[in-house]
């Protein structure tokens, strides 16, 4: 038996998650302990670089890093899991086959990333690694991921049923009985009536599971509690207001970030470099576009500060940077290049 | 670009396509149209861009020329209901609204097509020379797309069915509607919307009019061995990085159609700035 220590890469989309999860995996992996990295649908260099073309859902040792596994998520085949285990088997039938079962867990963002939950505690449960990296769906600024334990289960707690049917779960055909109410009028002319009592039929299936789902989600939360949570951006204006959010709504679940990621992060010392005249190149235009270029890329790295600033200013979470490469990862060397200068320790609880 | 009523505007999440949305109001603004900038999804990205902090549902003057709405979903449901409900019949509130957005929420279509619907119907207003949409992220474009040929596949006849063959009509005819793609040159944003051109030019529900790819680095005119040579420094660093990321967004570029390209703004600060700067850009390729 091992106890886990997870730690969960959040933020917004295209700030290099994935990537930065596979770097950690690979920096903290060695012969003697186990880590698991859980990636959700990696580009395909990026597979490639781990040597893992096809990656599934069930976790596979990585090669030539030994010590390291990984898995992908997907979502589909872990709601199917969720059904099974918390249904009863003719209500999981029943449910597997419904064309909204499909559409539900594809649309709600909430949906996708309850199922990453789900996987993670499943992971966490089997005791069988000593280290969980997951990287998290971006939707939301990968927020959704903390917050779609409690949506997930209010979702399937189910307003609407409340509302035709109230508190106690009601036959089927007790439901059709209400269709002299005016809601279901105006949806019948919205939807369609054999389209209704599809959704509704539905509805009722999954409604089944909430005490049992309410009682994951709390499992999932302590969970989530527990990690270590990185909360990765770049500098571009979007995802630092996706950070600024995250941190506004974390406070609800008691989450705290244990450092915040910049990446693609500049030498701080072209800020100062760029304000001096270039010296030392003879030829005069080859002098003055370098001296334009570095003009540019100081003030960039002067946006990148006074953007850090900003976070430290506003949150107690150390800052971590981690450099600008210009040719992504290639290899599992180069992810563990990424990572070089960078103390792992304040991105990995021992 | 500017040339037909809807231009909706998508792309890979995090490639700039709500600043490029903005600055096509922008641009349009300036050639003295009158647009609508409208949000079909989280409106924070389109508000910042056009320098508001928050766009409402009913159309709201910005800057001369140019307005700016989002379809929130509980009021596009309310006007999606009053078309299509018989006359004299009003639109439920309350509980009774609350219970209908759930299942909204559930039914496959009904979100999407109101969603969908909302810029549509703003065309067939007539009040404006274009409606410019900041449409859903790639991932999910597809099922918005599809939403009025879902509804007419579900519903058999009656105003409901009529309403979605009507908007249906208005999305694919190249005279009304174009889909515009954004992305940068990166490995997932290249991929995403190569299969995306193949996928939307397969099921022809929308006319993709082209493919903007953003934040595209000038290559440096001094070549590569001459930087190499220089004794180290900040300056030199600084042009390696450039010229390594200038060489693999070029190799990632050629997988796309020669349409207009914008570059990296050095030196921006906030949203506002980058859409007016981009709007500059457009103004000389497009």
């Amino acid at each position: 038996m091992k106890t886990t220590h997870t730690t969960v890469v959040t933020g917004a989309g295209g700030v290099g998650k994935t990537t930065l999860s596979a770097a950690l995996a690979i920096a903290g992996s060695d012969p003697d302990t186990t880590t698991l990295v859980m990636t959700v649908d990696p580009a395909k260099r990026l597979a490639d670089a781990l040597d893992l073309r096809g990656l599934e859902a069930e976790p596979v040792p990585v090669p030539k890093v030994p010590g390291l596994w990984a898995a992908n998520l997907d979502v589909t085949s872990s709601w199917e899991a969720i059904v099974r285990r918390y249904s009863e088997p003719d209500v999981a039938d029943r449910l597997l086959v419904n064309p909204y079962f499909r559409a539900i867990a594809d649309r709600f963002p909430a949906a996708q990333s309850f199922a990453a939950a789900e996987t993670m505690s499943v992971f966490i449960e089997t005791h069988r690694w000593d280290r969980i990296i997951v990287d998290t769906p971006p939707s939301a600024g990968g927020l959704d991921f903390y917050l779609a334990p409690a949506r997930t289960a209010d979702l399937i707690g189910g307003k609407l049923l409340h509302f035709l049917t109230g508190a106690q779960l009601p036959g089927r055909r007790f439901l059709y009985r209400f269709t002299g109410r005016p809601l279901l009028k105006v949806a019948d002319t919205v939807l369609g009536g054999p389209l209704l009592e599809d959704v509704a039929e539905f509805l009722l299936d999954l409604r089944t599971m909430y005490d049992a789902l309410t009682a994951r989600a709390h499992t999932m939360q302590r969970y989530l509690q527990r990690a270590t949570t990185l909360v990765v951006t770049t500098a571009d204006p979007a995802p630092m207001a996706e950070v600024i959010r995250f941190f506004e709504d974390l406070t609800d679940i008691d989450v705290t970030p244990a450092a915040i990621v910049l990446n693609r992060a500049l030498p701080p010392e072209w800020a100062e470099a760029a304000l001096d005249p270039v010296t030392g190149i003879d030829d005069p235009q080859v002098a003055a576009e370098l001296t334009t270029n570095l003009a540019n890329w100081g003030g960039e790295a002067r946006r990148q500060a006074t953007a850090m600033e900003g976070l430290a200013d506003r949150y107690q979470a150390p800052l971590v940077s981690v450099p600008w490469m210009a040719e992504p990862p290639t290899d599992a060397k180069s992810l563990e290049e990424l990572l070089a200068d960078v103390e792992l320790s304040r991105l990995m609880a021992e | 670009m500017l040339d037909r009523d809807l231009l909706l505007v998508s792309g890979k999440g995090g490639v700039g396509k709500s600043a490029v949305t903005a600055a096509l109001a922008i641009l349009g603004a300036r050639r003295g149209m009158k647009i609508l900038a409208i949000s079909m999804t989280e409106p924070l990205g389109l508000a910042s861009h056009l320098g508001v902090d928050a766009l409402a549902y009913e159309p709201t003057l910005i800057r001369p020329g140019v307005f700016g709405a989002t379809v929130d979903r509980a009021n596009a449901l309310d006007e999606y209901l009053s078309l299509q409900l018989p006359l004299g019949r009003t639109v439920p509130t309350g509980q009774l609204s609350k219970a209908l957005n759930v299942l909204v929420d559930t039914a496959p279509g009904v979100r999407e097509i109101i969603t969908i619907g909302k810029p549509i119907y703003e065309v067939w207003e007539e009040e404006w020379d274009l409606v410019v949409a900041d449409a859903p992220p790639l991932g999910q474009l597809q099922s918005y797309l599809a939403a009025p040929q879902t509804i007419t596949g579900l519903v058999p006849t009656g105003a409901v069915r009529e309403q979605a063959r009507r908007l249906q009509d208005s999305l694919s005819d190249p005279a009304v509607s174009g889909l515009l793609l954004v992305t940068t040159a990166e490995e997932l944003p290249i991929l995403e919307t190569r299969q995306a051109i193949a996928e939307i030019d397969h099921e022809r529900r929308v006319p993709i009019i082209g493919v903007l790819a953003n934040r595209l680095f000038e290559p440096l005119l001094t070549d590569r061995a001459t930087i190499e040579e220089l004794v180290p420094s900040a300056a030199k660093d600084a042009a390696l990085l450039h010229s390594d990321v200038t060489g693999q967004q070029r190799q990632w570029i050629e997988a796309l159609p020669d349409d207009p390209q914008l570059p990296f703004l050095f030196d921006v600060r906030t949203p506002a700035e980058v859409a007016e700067r981009l709007a500059d850009e457009l103004e000389r390729v497009a």
